[in-house]
């Protein structure tokens, strides 16, 4: 039998691999992010110099850095809608009715879709005399024709229903999981006893995967904060559409003022790690 | 009104609302796939005319496969998808065996440091890393005379996503539920650690990185930001760069053209997905407990 101290050296030949992949591109970029931050970088050269907080004196300053922070708050207008949905959604595809494949893969196909060939069809959609437009005449909701990704006061909403599009699917599945643990009886004894769907809903099914409900919670409050790509899809920023990490990447690989966008890197880790923070406290007290 | 009148009132209820929404989910493939089909464009923006193809035929697609390089692309998805779940797998099990079998100094620590990573902005590490394959790539050539890795290599794509918290979790979970008397069976045998890990673990978690893989897949095959940020070069890029810059680029001018392309990118997806639809729908079940 082998002593303890040869299965150290095994287990650290295993894990090597991941050690030094995840050390080099995962932990080693928080460091040299926020070493970057304080520093000017010019690409050319491959030089750092210390220029004395300036980023984030810029950043403090800057309008657009603000809208875009406005932006990324404003994004969490989706979590509610969609977590609300997904979870009515799952509930309506849990049962053993003829179709419910057929119907669940419907909701799924957005989620498995590339971001960028989704985002070129709702280009589309959203055009002046798109589906939308048609859509709301015929409804009488509307009367002119609307270019809805170019109207600042707009656009940003219509960026988040595509990232509600995108994403109930994948939230309607991590429901399902969960819905699937509520045993059928409790369901059938309240239906004995009178109450109604919406009550069943209330009373039985919310509280049932309250697990999941936190788990799904934090998983778009995150995402929502880290939205980008489909600012990066639908508008490039334009129509008063960028968001925080949106300004990083457009500093970055628009501008290449790689200092500055690290700075603002830095403004958006902070905010979702005391955002995880915060809601793990909240998982934990209600375990 | 009679109980079951009210179960039917119900039950058509349900069906309306679930085709509602699968109208919501589904109608851009819809009217993408009806334009791609129709040969006389006039009605593409004729709603709801649109939906249904007019003068139905495949010109359009075959103008695809001779303007753009859709093969091409085609051709850089798969390899680059294939490499990356390669390596998320063989690096998954590698460490989620001593994670969950081995005992030794710092296991703990280094478990913790993994799942934080989960909260870390991995957007975030896009500069750095560009910074660091690109260092990669310079002295690759410099000590090597060709680039092993770096800007504008497959590798470079793939080597920041191959390790990550998700994979070396779900096969720590998963090795964690095999029964210690099947490892401690082949330790008696004279087994050496890897050859448990061969033999006997990754057999018997086979479903468990069938879904890891299945998961690489679809995220490695969708993978827009930095594979767009890492590769210059045209004839090397997958379908989600290089169909994306097309169909804005060049041929945003003809919408009929568009949708073809749309169409014919989102087709392998659909096709792996009806063939894997158990594992999308079902195999997350382990996965968030």
């Amino acid at each position: 039998m082998k002593n303890s101290s040869s299965y150290t050296a095994i287990a650290y030949l295993f894990l090597a691999p991941a050690l030094i992949l995840m050390g080099l591109f995962t932990f080693w970029p928080v460091g040299y992010n926020a070493y970057l931050a304080f520093n000017d970088y010019s690409i050319a050269e491959a030089t750092a110099t210390w220029n004395n907080f300036a980023h984030f004196k810029y950043l403090y300053g800057e309008e657009l850095f603000h809208s875009a922070l406005k932006n990324s708050l404003l994004f969490l207008l989706v979590v509610p809608v969609i977590q609300v949905s997904a979870l009515l959604v799952a509930k309506l595809v849990n049962n053993k009715l003829p179709a419910m494949t057929f119907f669940r893969a419907a909701y799924y196909i957005p989620v498995i879709t590339a971001i960028s060939i989704a985002g070129v069809v709702w280009l589309n959609v959203y055009k002046y005399d798109g589906i939308l437009t048609w859509f709301l005449q015929s409804l009488g909701l509307i009367d002119e024709q609307v270019n809805w990704l170019g109207e600042p006061k707009i656009a940003i909403y219509m960026v988040m229903i595509f990232t509600f599009w995108k994403g109930i699917g994948y939230y309607m599945v991590l429901y399902l999981a969960g819905l699937q643990s509520i045993p059928t009886e409790v369901e059938e004894a309240a239906i004995l006893d009178g109450a109604n769907a919406w009550q069943r809903f209330w009373k039985i099914t919310v509280p049932m995967v309250k697990p999941t409900i936190l788990l799904c919670t934090l998983l778009s409050t995150i995402a929502a904060l880290k939205a980008f790509q489909e600012v990066v899809v639908l508008t490039r920023g334009q129509a008063d559409t960028y968001t925080a990490l949106y300004y990083v990447y457009a500093q970055a690989f628009t501008n290449f003022n790689f200092g500055r966008a690290a700075a603002a890197g830095l403004v958006v880790t902070f905010f979702c790690v005391l955002l995880a923070v915060l809601q793990f406290r909240f998982f934990g007290e209600k375990k | 009104m009679s109980k079951k009148a009210t179960k039917a009132l119900e039950l058509t209820g349900q069906y309306l609302g679930l085709i509602a929404f699968a109208i919501f989910t589904t109608f851009p493939f819809l009217w993408a796939l009806s334009v791609a089909l129709s040969e006389d464009p006039s009605n593409i923006w004729l709603f709801p005319r649109s939906f249904l193809p007019t003068d139905p035929g495949w010109a359009w697609f075959v103008r695809v496969f001779n303007e753009i390089q859709f093969m091409t692309y085609l051709k850089n998805s798969a390899w680059i998808s294939l490499c990356t779940i390669i390596g998320t797998v063989l690096i998954s099990v590698l460490a989620g065996y001593p994670l969950a079998r081995l005992r030794f100094p710092g296991r703990g620590l280094i478990f913790v440091g993994i799942i934080a990573t989960m909260m870390l902005p991995s957007e975030v590490a896009i500069i750095p890393n560009f910074v660091t394959l690109k260092h990669l790539g310079d002295w690759s050539t410099a000590l090597l005379g060709f680039k092993l890795t770096g800007l504008n290599t497959y590798s470079g794509v793939y080597l920041p996503t191959v390790a990550g918290a998700f994979g070396i979790f779900l096969m720590k979970q998963a090795f964690e539920q095999i029964p210690q008397d099947l490892i401690d069976a082949a330790r008696v045998d004279g087994a050496k650690e890897l050859q448990i890990l061969w033999r006997v673990m990754v057999p018997v978690s086979a479903p468990s990185i069938a879904a890891l893989a299945i998961f690489t897949l679809v995220n490695a095959w969708n993978e827009f930001i930095w594979t767009g940020i890492v590769i210059q070069d045209k004839a090397m890029l997958p379908l989600s760069v290089g169909m994306f810059n097309d169909l804005t680029g060049p041929f945003a001018v003809s919408t009929s053209m568009v949708m073809a392309g749309i169409v014919l990118s989102v087709v392998p997806v659909l096709i792996f997905f009806a063939l894997t639809q158990r594992y999308f729908i079902s195999g997350l079940d382990g996965a968030v407990k």
